[in-house]
């Protein structure tokens, strides 16, 4: 009944096999027995494109790759092989851990598993390679159906009809897939979606016609109760702009028919508009992204839904809408030159900082606490302070042409003078203007803000763990694997005999060899913050507070908490990156400005959130080219907006 | 269609392509007592089956087990401090402790948080994502909630979590596929209670018959995964259409409306409200099956009314809680969610129904993600299953060594007579709850 995962199937699997195989005669060799064992011993959770792996020379390829690409992957491994030496192979050494390897001795000596990678090993290193199969296969980019979000939801229903009151807002809250919250897959609609939906839709239709039409929606001055010239070009008109395309004849007579029958009833004319807004609100086509259809003239109108959607996080305005129509849209020119029109509509820095908000989980923020005794001047008026000195940063680089690599380096910060003074620095000239760090300090970037230090603490402590989980999955993009089941993720507790630094007390990672592969990646990245507390705050030492107890106040009331002060040792360094010891968050900003691995993860990150969804193998071209843009134009981020707008992935739609 | 459900009317609507959509309504008749302020006892001579309802009731992180587990078996045993709220209801409960949730230790992604969630719902793997298959109370929703108005309900009060879907949802339609709870009781009202008029009923059925033409006629264009998406939806509207038909407005006379504001992060508030709702949509025969999720799983709640502010649900399950003061403030928020569970079953007590009460045609389940909290325990789990529905056996602390499918097998068979048959990581059934 349970479902046996993956990976306890090929350990059935190859425990069967591989002690009667050993003599390699044919490339199916690797598919049938080494492929499964290397499975089994979980190497794709760190090599692959987004594993903490990810710089190194081994990349998996996806988990449900095709027996021809599993077949040349198998033989492109020819490049860790040497041929006179094949035991000298890094392809041998390294799982084996007879040099040094990151993840450990996945494949134990004198095991089966063993014997069926050295006898692969032997055979790339003897066998002449057939081009053909070694190449690896041709992947199509997936498309997807999506919906609005509810934040796309919120603007439409405003551009459409007028309607500020957020009505999504009500609906059940979405989900972070891929880290964003547009992501397809999460987009299933659950009944209680679609009961929003409906009530939202009555409710906005209402509004819309409260006291007639007057936010003037119908194009036309009726006749009477059933004028239908009237009619039909209210819902021609009305439709395009709520399905974002022009209607087909059987949608028009749909609709048509919803309005006259309801018209009729009521005797009045805009209460057949009004049903006619109501239903089309609950259309699948104005719910999801189907702008789309065969013909040339449809594709069109889907660029243009796109374009808005990414760039306004809106429906089309009307010159989009009239680009569609003229066919500006089928070329990578005329999207260029809408998309600059659109960037420098303000709308665009609201739907920008949507994708900032999302990017760095400000919403993990905004549910923080503290403990109110070690940080009274904790509050949500200092979190909003976090948010908007981020937000500055974020629009000052990429609205004003700035090289985005600041975003980690930046020696200076908009500061509000709450924060100037938490900073321990002097009040800017206004609120939110431009402060430089004094030039010994140990704070710069993004990795400095009190939003990325408060963020990734807990509420009385600092967490390295988090910290540097945080700069893995959010900055490099590698999904760091998580504690395997029932490991006690519990840390020695601080008492006043033996008051502990987080580093000390997170040594007990290091005891075991399965927490410290792992760990080793994540906790040296936060030892480097560690003169920064749970709020972000500079401090020399850590320092580490003990309450006394209910039972020790009851004996006497007037004990006060014992106040530990520590040392705290800032040596830390960001494993797979060479060169990359540090011992501040100025440092590590440095570091990841420079990591070729920041700076993809920059734009697989703008990809994401762009295409909601994550990157395949056949979409490693755009990015790889997206990449080379970004840095050619010395990280101007609107040209790496651009870049991804004109590119086949995003303006492609279904091949019908 | 089966229509064991005599003490009913049908409302009739005709759907698209004159197909009809029959929605079962309670008779008001034998609904209320003459002062119509309460759900009268059937008048009905005849001996008739009265429906059985079904509550999977859920607080988010584990229990301190020695504050928590009764120590003696059988019987007579001692309530412990947690469960001290459910005393007075001693014969309408069943302890039940040392269920296994195996599928939560199987290798896969997440934190012990999320696979332990997904097991437990289940018996399926974490998928990174969400619940590994449907949810226990969905698969027997989607045997025995088909004649309801709602086939089923989701219902949830604190909301404080990290935010992860396998976090906020109890209720799973299928692999990654999340029911979130109506979590503000004056929408659940509306949705229960809500008054209708026969116009904006037909209105409404005109509306969704024309989304469902649209939704159906793009299908046969969609590719595959496209098309699922799509008809979600879909099934989504037909369930709308069937829940626009209303109460008749007499219900609104004994179910008092929650207001719109007041804190809506008062959560003790918020249960009581929300179990009242709860209780009178399975009075009223609305639905058969919910879910209750009274806090997040690896929930983030403060407790002020409990003077625990300092930290939060799942700080309060580590590190100081290994001291003996942070094991007493656990103890007191277990407490709490036990209150809260012993105030649904005293509510359920105080509806008449048939010759009994409600309690006595439901059977609730309550369950958290672990047992012993600090450790993330997801053996040895500790469950209370209340009321009498299929005659359950009750009064009653019992050790046993099965899993939790087995007990879902159970309940859904031999208490709810689901005939469900099978769940993940179940082998065998629980002979002593039944």
């Amino acid at each position: 009944m349970i479902r046996i995962p993956r990976a306890c199937a090929a350990l059935l699997f190859s425990a069967c096999l591989s002690g009667q195989t050993t003599a390699v005669s044919d490339p199916s060799y690797f598919a049938k027995n080494l492929y499964p064992a290397l499975e089994k011993a979980q190497c794709r959770m760190c090599h692959n494109d987004n594993g903490v792996a990810s710089a190194t020379r081994l990349q998996f390829p996806p988990e449900d790759a095709s027996a021809q690409e599993i077949t040349s992957f198998g033989l492109r491994l020819n490049s860790l092989v040497d041929p006179a030496k094949p035991d000298e192979s890094l392809l041998f050494q390294k799982p084996t851990n007879r040099i040094q390897h990151t993840g450990g001795e996945r494949i134990r000596a004198g095991s089966a598993e063993e014997k069926t990678l050295r006898a692969w090993v032997g055979y790339l290193a003897s066998a002449k390679l057939n081009p053909e199969l070694t190449a690896a296969p041709k992947r199509t980019t997936p498309v997807v159906l999506r919906r609005l979000t509810h934040s796309q939801y919120n603007h439409t229903l405003q551009d459409l009809i007028g309607d500020r009151t957020h009505l999504a807002d009500q609906f059940p809250t979405e989900d972070f897939v891929h880290g964003f919250t547009n992501q397809a897959e999460e987009q299933s609609v659950s009944p209680l979606l679609a009961e929003g939906y409906n009530r939202a839709a009555q409710k906005a239709a209402r509004t819309a016609f409260i006291g007639g039409d007057t936010r003037g929606l119908i194009p036309c001055k009726p006749t009477g109760t059933a004028d239908a010239e009237c009619r039909a070009q209210f819902v021609r008109e009305f439709g395009a702009r709520a399905f974002r395309r022009p209607l087909n004849d059987s949608e028009i007579r749909l609709y048509d028919k919803l309005f006259a029958s309801e018209a009729a009833r009521n005797r009045n004319f805009i209460a057949g508009a009004q049903v006619v807004v109501e239903a089309m609100l609950q259309s699948p086509h104005f719910l999801f992204h189907l702008e789309g259809g065969s013909d040339g003239r449809s594709e069109a109108y889907r660029v243009a839904s796109r374009l808005s959607y990414f760039l306004w996080d809106t429906m089309p305005d009307q010159a989009l809408f009239d680009a569609a129509k003229r066919g500006d849209l089928l070329t990578p020119e005329g999207i260029e030159r809408q998309s600059r029109r659109l960037l420098a509509d303000e709308r665009t820095r609201a739907a920008f900082d949507e994708f900032l908000a999302q990017w760095l989980r400000f919403d993990r923020l905004r549910s923080a606490v503290r403990d109110r005794r070690l940080f009274p001047e904790f509050s949500d008026e200092l979190v909003s302070n976090m948010f908007e000195e981020v937000r500055q940063l974020f629009e000052h680089l990429v609205w004003e042409d700035g090289d985005f690599l600041n975003f980690f380096k930046s020696d200076y910060a908009y500061l509000s003078t709450d924060l100037a003074r938490l900073y321990g620095l002097n009040p800017p000239a206004s609120e939110f203007s431009r402060v430089k760090f004094p030039r010994d300090s140990e704070r710069g970037g993004i990795t400095g803000s009190g939003l990325f230090l408060t963020l990734t603490s807990k509420p009385s402590e600092t967490s390295p763990t988090e910290r540097g989980l945080f700069v893995r999955e959010h900055f490099l993009c590698q999904v760091v694997p998580p504690p395997p089941p029932g490991v006690n993720t519990n840390l020695p507790m601080n008492t006043d005999d033996q008051p502990l630094t987080n580093r000390q007390r997170l040594k007990i990672h290091l005891s075991s060899p399965t927490c410290a592969a792992c760990h080793n990646l994540i906790d040296p990245v936060g030892f480097g913050l560690e003169r920064f507390d749970a709020i972000g705050r500079y401090r020399p030492k850590q320092i580490v507070t003990i309450f006394p107890t209910f039972d020790e106040l009851k004996g006497d009331k007037t004990l006060k908490p014992r106040v530990h002060e520590l040392d705290v040792d800032i040596s830390a360094s960001v494993r797979g990156i060479p060169n990359s010891d540090f011992a501040s968050p100025k440092q590590l900003g440095q570091i990841l400005a420079s990591a070729p691995n920041c700076q993809r993860c920059i734009v697989k990150q703008l990809f994401r959130y762009a295409m909601g969804r994550s990157e395949t193998t056949a979409d490693q071209p755009v990015i790889d080219a997206a990449v080379e843009e970004f840095r050619n134009s010395r990280f101007r981020f609107p040209n790496l907006i651009i870049f991804i707008v004109k590119s086949n992935a995003f303006r492609g739609g279904p091949e019908e | 269609m089966k229509t064991n459900l005599p003490r009913r009317t049908f409302l009739k609507g005709v759907g698209l392509g004159g197909a009809t959509i029959h929605v079962g309504l309670p008779a008001l008749a034998a609904m209320f007592n003459a002062s119509g302020t309460a759900y009268a006892a059937t008048t009905d001579g005849a001996k008739r089956e009265v429906e059985k309802r079904f509550v999977f009731w859920f607080n988010g992180n584990g229990i301190p087990e020695k504050y928590w587990i009764p120590r003696e078996t059988g019987p007579d045993f001692e309530f412990t401090p947690c469960l001290a709220p459910l005393e007075r209801y001693r014969a309408d409960i069943h302890v039940i402790t040392g269920l296994d949730s195996p599928a939560a230790r199987l290798p896969g992604p997440g934190n012990s948080h999320y696979p332990s969630m997904s097991a437990l719902v289940s018996g399926q793997v974490y998928t990174g994502r969400g619940a590994g298959g449907p949810s226990f109370d969905q698969v027997l929703a989607n045997k025995i909630g088909g004649e309801s108005r709602f086939r089923s309900l989701q219902i949830g009060v604190c909301q404080e979590s990290f935010g992860e879907a396998i976090q906020r949802n109890l209720s799973w339609a299928d692999r990654d596929r999340p029911l979130p709870p109506e979590m503000i009781p004056h929408r659940l009202f509306d949705r229960l209670f809500g008054g209708r008029e026969q116009g904006w009923i037909d209105r409404q059925r005109s509306i969704l018959d024309s989304v469902r033409e649209e939704t159906a006629s793009l299908e046969s264009r969609l590719g595959a995964e496209d098309k699922q998406r799509v008809d979600q939806y879909l099934t989504s509207v037909r369930e709308i259409e069937r829940s626009i038909a209303s109460l008749p407005p007499e219900y609104k006379q004994i179910v008092e409306q929650p207001p719109e504001g007041g804190d809506l992060k008062d959560w003790p508030r918020i249960a009581r409200l929300q179990s009242d709702l709860l209780a009178h949509a399975l009075a009223s025969h609305q639905t058969r099956v919910a879910s209750y999720m009274l806090s997040k799983c690896q929930g983030l709640s403060r407790f002020p009314w409990l003077g625990h502010t300092a930290q939060r649900h799942h700080e309060y399950t580590h590190g100081q809680v290994e001291t003996p003061q942070g094991m007493r403030i656990l103890r007191d928020i277990c407490r709490w969610h036990v209150e809260e569970f012993a105030y649904l079953v005293a509510k359920l007590k105080s509806m008449p129904e048939g010759e009994g009460t409600l309690l006595d045609n439901t059977c609730l389940l309550f369950l958290h993600e672990h047992a012993e909290a600090n450790a993330h325990k997801n053996n040895n789990l500790a469950v209370i299953v209340a009321g009498h529905a299929g005659g359950i056996k009750t009064g009653l602390n019992t050790r046993t060594t099965g899993t939790l499918g087995d007990l879902y097998v159970t309940v859904a068979d031999e208490v709810m007579k689901a005939g469900i048959g099978q769940f993940p990581t179940a082998e065998k059934k629980l002979s002593e709850i039944v």
